[in-house]
């Protein structure tokens, strides 16, 4: 009895060791490499850190590294010290430099980052809030072949979901363009050039409100403590720090007049008609080219024939065809109404 | 294909696209396709002469507005698929009694006849002809009448132009749930057959949108499974309730049990739709075609050949191996006891905690193939393990009965109650899909995965759901 | 049981990987050998594309057509005048230029199954929407016939169609047709059997609206293509498959498949 209890104990030792100790499957084999990956994870984002700051004309700081990061500054100097260690940073004159090894990472991490959003906003149907907080793990994931065969099968997408560049391999990347929306003037034409992603909630809350690159609109009065956008045919109310994600540059070829006139197809009752100005910039991927395949292209029109009985969908006669949208698609067809409507 | 770089003028070329790719700006597509239309317009200036407005008959657009309005849309679609179900059940009635007393009223005795004159050992004649043949003669003379009426019809509805307004109509529901409109459509094929409507899928052209159609098909109740509908609520739910009662009662009954079917459809499409779904594409679209009048002949033709003769022998193929471990487990003893009768002890347990029995259990995992044999199975097994005498035809050899008052009797001496009824009920809409089904969900999908789900989550669900039942059953 | 049922691609699993496309131009090359002339037939959904294969076929084949669309290639045949032709039944779809399987596996077989001949079947009483698809096939292939169906719809809702005009714009012959009680088919399977045979030479439409910055790119790469691959018929609509980013077309390219498609057998219209 005694020798079955000691073998069943033995046995249930070494499995339980087996368990712990198996090269890289068991569980401290496992934790290193967590612990390995969180580590680069951490060196990535300091070197992506220093390069952006750089590209923005600005200089990275041990102090905003820390804060970026949310790391004490003493740990950050051990950070550095490793970055400088591997090759990858120097400090010239107190200054952080990124050495050609750091840049070509940094530029790689940006180019998988953006890819990836890409991929996510063209091929997948994974939520808008989303996209930034999957691809700010999978760009250390991903390798230079991988991220290279990745733009291949998007056909080589230059501008990733936000409006920023994406570098191809080699090239620089150039520093967010336009100006934040609090520095605009009221009543002046604006396109959205960037939506910053960071901080997540932020991002979530304009995601949420429907603003996005490539959408214009103009500032109907700026206050000290809010600001009223006019965008792509609504109205949102803005706290300045929430303003001052969103990046915009000024356009010349409409009138103020023509971005408050600006009407939706949902908005088009039965029985009447319009002309197609384009598709909102929200719209995009395989439903934006099936819109667009259908004939929603710009001067185009159409003519509301019946809703369901449900109220949603709504059929609409483009060039012959009797074509049904949900509210939500026929939100993004951005038309001219030509009243009265002649049925 | 060679990947390596065997042209260097092409990787030139390939260089140059890259650049010139890199100085153009805004949507090429949007570009291209935006020319393309500026074209096609003017080139149909130029050759078409249209009376503008007019061109639309005014006699569509009021027939448009009629079958999509809010008072009469939906009235107009129950009463059209009302009359297309009933024709099929209706009509089904005298030719599928025409072949089953052909096959197994005429050609079955003759040919077992045969086999014994031939001298054929019991054992062959018992898989070939009371095990293969039967089971085969079965699933036929059950499902061909139905779906060779059934699916003539809604391809005529379909030619018609009618289902894409179906799928206009119902649209909103399904989009709450995270759906496609057309899924109606298939829905609607799939109470004709399972298979059938899950190839119907195919016109859901948003990926999200028609795995979830796939997965959920299954809770369409198919016309196999209409027969043990009927036959339970006759024979359980009609007793419930005071005589005069009793046929309402046993359609309210089956009309419960199909709206249920319904209901979970949404259910399940709504949760998948928001969990493992989620990353899936989805788009929408939707053209309403104008109305075209049906070539009748052709109509028949096509849906016979693709769809009723398709089904059928993939189904036939199915219930020829069935029919042999049906015979086999009924006459292969293993110490004094046949097959089925150790198999159904081991899972009355189980069938008991589950309000249901291990011949029910057993008759399901082998009718696997074809739900049409479900009952008939049930009845031998029945007799086979009370050890009836002077009921049926012997081991392993499937049989109906006439009356539904002996009916009743042989199963309330096999230990059924109401409960049983009910559950067997709830347990033909919920359970696998039939192996015809998974086969095609397999092949539409191309996934193991899917497949599997869409095969055990109904399992899961009929487990849960009887469990339930019975439970509350018991405790009342 | 049914071919067409046989043939469907795993929709969503395999449609991408690499051996699934090798397999699918394989299967073409093996095929058209055994045929005269192989035949594509294109358009819109809801068109009768259907119906016109099916009386072009004789219904020797059904099509396999299953509730809204042909999802997979149907295939039939056909003699006229001694000439065995295969009639391919190709998705019905809006346009070629998106990623959806069903325009993939349409604009696959229009480019590497090299048919002789592409039938576009449009709905004449929605011409404007059709000719989008039709301008599209010219761009591709340069032998094609329009298949103007319905034509009778058209008459009795007061349209008009000049299909002469139409054909000199289009620069391919225009057929009117009503499949469906089987008017103008003779006429189609003569305009068929002449740009197959090419005793008909096709000077398609090509397009001409793109806007400026995007036109100059094309001239550009259309000029290093055409002085590369002087035979290839469609140079035009490969620089803008390879502008947008279509990794099949440049996969075509660097392998030299795409070289040898249209120089390994010389078109018949040269050979007689």
């Amino acid at each position: 009895m005694n020798g079955m209890a000691d073998g069943l104990v033995i046995a249930g030792g070494m499995v339980l060791l087996a368990l712990l100790c198996w090269p890289r499957h068991g569980l401290v084999g496992r934790w290193l490499a967590a612990r390995r990956l969180a580590r680069r994870v951490r060196r990535e984002d300091a070197i992506k850190h220093i390069l952006k700051r750089e590209v923005n004309g600005a200089e990275a700081t041990v102090d905003g590294l820390a804060g970026h990061l949310q790391m004490p500054t003493r740990q950050v100097l051990g950070l550095l010290e490793d970055l400088e260690h591997r090759g990858l940073i120097s400090f010239e004159g107190g200054r952080l430099h990124l050495r050609s090894a750091g840049r070509d990472l940094a530029l790689h991490l940006i180019r998988a980052h953006r890819l990836w959003e890409s991929y996510l906003s063209e091929e997948t149907g994974v939520a808008e809030v989303q996209w930034h907080r999957q691809a700010e793990r999978k760009e250390h994931l991903l390798t230079p072949q991988e991220a290279d065969a990745l733009a291949a099968r998007l056909g080589h997408p230059t501008l990733d979901p936000h409006g920023d560049v994406i570098p191809a391999p080699g090239q620089p990347v150039p520093g967010d363009v336009g100006l934040p929306l609090n520095a605009a003037d009221v009543n002046q034409p604006l396109r959205i050039t960037h939506v910053e992603d960071e901080p997540p909630a932020v991002y979530a809350q304009l995601t949420a409100q429907g603003i996005r690159p490539g959408m214009r609109g103009l500032l109907i009065e700026k206050l000290p403590h809010r600001l009223r956008f006019w965008v792509d045919g609504n109205e949102h109310v803005l706290a300045p720090l929430v303003a001052h994600n969103i990046s915009v540059e000024t356009i010349t070829d409409c009138a103020p007049q023509d971005l408050l006139d600006e009407e939706y197809l949902s908005g088009l009752d039965q029985g009447q008609r319009g002309k197609v100005l384009g598709l909102s910039p929200a719209c995009r991927g395989p439903e934006r080219r099936r819109l667009l395949d259908l004939g929603f292209v710009p001067g185009t029109e159409v003519f509301a024939e019946m809703k369901s009985p449900g109220g949603d969908p709504t059929a609409y006669r483009v060039r012959g065809a009797l074509i049904a949208l949900r509210k939500e698609q026929a939100g993004l067809v951005r038309i001219s109404s030509l009243r009265p409507a002649t049925p | 294909m060679n990947t390596s770089p065997a042209h260097p003028a092409a990787d030139r070329i390939l260089q140059s696209a890259r650049q010139l790719r890199e100085r153009l700006s805004g949507d090429l597509h949007e570009q291209v396709v935006e020319a393309i239309y500026a074209d096609a317009a003017r080139l149909a200036g130029r050759s078409v002469a249209s009376p503008g407005q007019g061109a639309l008959p005014t006699w569509e657009r009021a027939v448009d507005r009629f079958v999509t309005s809010r008072i009469w849309g939906f009235p107009i679609m129950l009463a059209l698929f009302t009359l297309m179900f009933w024709l099929t059940i209706s009509g089904a009635n005298v030719p599928s009694g025409l072949l089953s007393d052909l096959f197994i009223g005429r050609i079955y005795p003759v040919l077992s006849e045969g086999a014994i004159r031939l001298g054929t050992p019991w054992w062959l004649k018992g898989v070939v002809v009371d095990g293969m043949y039967l089971a085969t003669a079965w699933v036929v003379s059950v499902m061909l009448p139905p779906m060779a009426i059934f699916f003539p019809l809604f391809t005529l509805l379909e030619d018609l132009g009618y289902l894409p307004r179906v799928a206009f109509n119902l649209d909103l529901p399904f989009k709450k749930a995270g759906a496609h409109g057309k899924q109606a459509m298939s829905t609607m094929m799939g109470f004709g057959c399972n298979a059938a409507g899950v190839i119907a899928t195919r016109i859901i052209d948003s990926p999200r949108e028609r795995l979830i159609a796939i997965l959920t098909n299954n809770f369409a109740l198919c016309n196999g499974r209409w027969p043990t509908q009927f036959l339970m609520a006759t024979l359980f739910v009609g007793s419930l309730v005071p005589a005069h009662l009793a046929g309402l009662a046993s359609a309210g009954a089956v009309t419960a049990v199909a709206a249920l079917g319904v209901l979970i459809t949404f259910a399940v499409a709504w949760g998948l739709s928001r969990t493992v779904l989620k990353g899936q594409v989805s788009t929408f679209s939707l053209e309403l075609p104008p109305y075209r009048p049906p070539q009748i002949w052709r109509t028949l033709y096509t849906s016979l050949i693709d769809r009723t003769l398709f089904v059928l022998w993939r189904a036939v193929v199915f219930a020829l191996p069935a029919g042999a471990v049906i015979w086999i487990s009924a006459n292969l003893s293993v110490g004094g006891t046949s097959l089925a009768e150790h198999l159904i002890g081991w899972l009355d347990p189980v069938g008991v905690v589950l309000g249901l029995n291990g011949v029910i259990l057993l008759a399901y995992i082998v009718a696997i193939p074809a739900n049409e044999i479900v009952i008939p199975t049930v009845l031998m097994l029945t007799v086979l393990s009370a050890r009836l005498s002077g009921v049926g035809e012997g081991a392993g050899v499937m049989f109906e009965l006439e009356s539904p008052a002996s009916l009743k009797q042989v199963l309330e001496t096999g230990g059924w109650t109401a409960l049983t009824g009910i559950n067997l009920m709830l347990f033909s809409l919920l359970h696998n899909p039939c192996s015809t089904t998974i086969y095609t969900i397999y092949k539409e999908t191309g996934s193991v995965k899917w497949t599997a789900v869409a095969t055990l989550l109904p399992v899961v669900l009929g487990f849960l759901i009887t469990f339930l039942v019975a439970l509350c059953w018991r405790g009342w | 049981m049914n071919p067409s049922l046989a043939s469907t691609p795993p929709r969503q699993a395999c449609a991408e990987c690499d051996v699934y496309r090798a397999a699918q131009l394989k299967k073409l090359g093996v095929n058209v050998e055994t045929w005269d002339f192989v035949v594509a037939l294109a358009g819109n959904p809801n068109t009768g594309k259907s119906t016109v294969f099916n009386a072009l076929t004789g219904l020797r084949q059904h099509t396999g057509n299953w509730p809204g669309k042909t999802v997979a290639r149907a295939e039939g045949g056909f003699e006229y005048r001694d000439q065995r032709y295969k009639l391919v039944d190709l998705p019905g779809t809006y346009s070629l230029l998106s990623t959806s399987l069903d325009e993939q596996i349409a604009r696959d077989f229009l480019l590497f199954g090299r048919p002789d001949v592409c039938v576009v079947v449009a709905d004449a009483t929605r011409l404007e929407r059709n000719l989008n698809l039709a301008l599209q096939v010219l761009e591709i292939t340069d032998r094609a016939v329009l298949c103007l169906n319905l034509i009778d719809e058209a008459g009795r809702r007061g349209i008009t169609v000049d299909d002469r005009q139409l054909s000199r714009d289009l620069g391919v012959p225009v057929v009117p047709c009503a499949a469906r009680q089987g008017q103008g088919l003779p006429e189609l399977l003569a305009a068929v059997a002449e740009v197959a045979d090419g005793r008909r030479l096709c000077r398609p439409h090509r397009l001409s609206q793109e806007p400026p910055a995007l036109q100059s790119a094309l001239r550009e790469l259309v000029a290093q293509i055409e002085s590369t691959y002087p035979d290839l018929p469609n140079a035009r609509w490969v620089a803008l498959r390879l502008l947008g980013g279509d990794e099949h077309v440049a996969q075509a390219l660097r392998s030299g498949e795409l070289a040898e498609l249209y120089t390994r057998t010389q078109p018949p219209a040269a050979s007689k």
